[in-house]
Parts: C-alpha cells; structure tokens; sequence
C-alpha cells in the first residue's frame, strides 16, 4: 500500500502503534518545536484557544482558577510534548503515550485553528493550496486515526 | 497525565452555604475547531461514560451549542474543568439554579 494511505495509528493488542513516514514525522517534529517555543514565551494571542476560562461569569473566581491551574496545564503539555518527541519515529503506546499524543496534536490544531479564523481562513473549505489549512487539515487526519486507534482501550462499555 | 494542585481556598460563609445548597454544573460548549470524534473520546475517558452517552452528550453540544457533561461539589467541578481544559475543550463550571 502507498505510504499516503497506510495508517499512522493502529490499535495492536491493547496498545497503539505510531509509524508515521519520515517526512511526517520531520514536519510535526518542527511543529512541536514551535509550540513548545510558543507556550513558554506565553505571548502569541493565537494561544487563547488553549487557556479557555473557566468561570466567564466571576471574574475573581476566574483568576483564582488561573493561578491553581496555568502552571499545572503548561507543565503537562510540555511534558506531553516530549513524550511526542521521544516516540516521534515510531512507538508503541500506552495510555500516557496515547493522550501526550492527543494532547499535542489537538494542541497544534487549536493554535493552528484559532490563527486561520483570526485571518479569516475559512477551515472547513477543502482549499489545500493554503499550505496552513494544509497542515490544518493533516493534523485532524492524525487525531482522527489515533482517536479510532485508540478507542479500543478505553474501559468503558459500549 | 497530572492532577492539579488543589489548594485550599478562603471559603466565606455565604459561599459554603450556596456550596451546600446547590451542585456545580461543568458546561462543555461548543467549538469550531474540536473534532466530533475526540470530543467523545474525550467525555468517555474522563468520565467513563458509555460510547451512547458519551456520543449524546458530544451531538448536544454541537447542536445547541453546549451541554452539562457532570454535576458535583466545586472542588470536583474544578477537576473535571481543568480535565477537559487539559484536553482543550472550552469548558466552563456554573451554579445549579
């Protein structure tokens, strides 16, 4: 099968495995190296979509939250971003591995999404030329199969 | 995945009261950006709901915008919010009324 349409996740015996071509893997290596730059500079407004609040009706209560938690959610995506990058050219899973993915990917899709709407970029349209509704479009390509590839593993009945 | 340091707040009387009297909701709403299938596979893993539940709760936000996904006692609501922010969903939490 052309690489193009081979899996990047697959479910194996209750673990997920990631085989992304090197070029994929090269590309959200990049990507990752960027997020990571931009959380902790802390200052792109394309982040927002990453710290949503919480209690919009109290604005005390709303920076009360902030303060338990900013700390917490940056350490843990930072931390997942490493995971990523740990198992970037090929992995097996468990559940960790599985939502530092997940995380990150959804990460870099909100960031992505939140710059292409601020530009007014319509996402839902399937104009590939504009190289960042592209990527865009690749990355909900990625978490879709991890999600599907993942589904296996949760506990809870169907 | 890490838990959230939850430090012990000044809790004034009025507020342990309404605590008491009435549950937080935890609000998902709905966004343009969250893909449908990692919204749902994100209500079963934190919640452990059923696949139809979690599937329920995910077809409600998209349609009318936003859902209850749980309700509790606020250091529990507080939780589950920054297990759904961890997970970038836009969740809120608000009092019962």
């Amino acid at each position: 099968m052309s690489p193009a349409f081979r899996r990047r996740f697959r479910h194996h015996r209750g673990a997920v495995i990631v085989a992304l071509p090197k070029e994929e893997s090269e590309a959200l290596r990049e990507f990752l190296a960027q997020l990571r730059k931009m959380m902790i500079d802390d200052a792109d407004p394309a982040l927002r979509r990453l710290k949503p609040p919480a209690r919009p009706d109290d604005e005390e209560s709303e920076i009360e939250y902030r303060e338990m938690i900013d700390d917490d959610l940056l350490k843990g995506r930072l931390e997942a971003i490493d995971i990523v990058e740990s198992g970037i050219d090929g992995t097996k899973l468990d559940e960790e591995g599985v939502a530092a993915w997940m995380q990150s990917l959804n990460c870099l899709r909100l960031v992505l999404g939140e710059r292409l709407e601020v530009e007014g970029i319509d996402t839902e349209s399937l104009d590939d030329s504009t190289p960042l509704v592209g990527l865009y479009h690749w990355l909900a390509w990625l978490l879709e199969q991890l999600v599907e590839a993942a589904m296996p593993g949760l506990d809870t009945d169907d | 995945m890490t838990a959230p340091t939850i430090s012990p707040t000044t809790v004034t009387d009025e507020e342990s009261v309404t605590d008491l009297d009435k549950p937080w909701k935890v609000i998902v709403w709905d966004d343009p950006i969250n893909l449908m299938s990692y919204v749902t596979f994100v209500f079963r893993k934190i919640f452990g709901y059923s696949k139809t539940k979690a599937d329920r709760l995910m077809m409600e936000v998209h349609t009318t915008g936003k859902a209850v996904v749980a309700t509790g006692l606020r250091e529990k609501a507080e939780l589950d919010v920054f297990r759904l922010h961890e997970h970038g969903l836009w969740a809120t939490m608000e009092h019962d009324s």
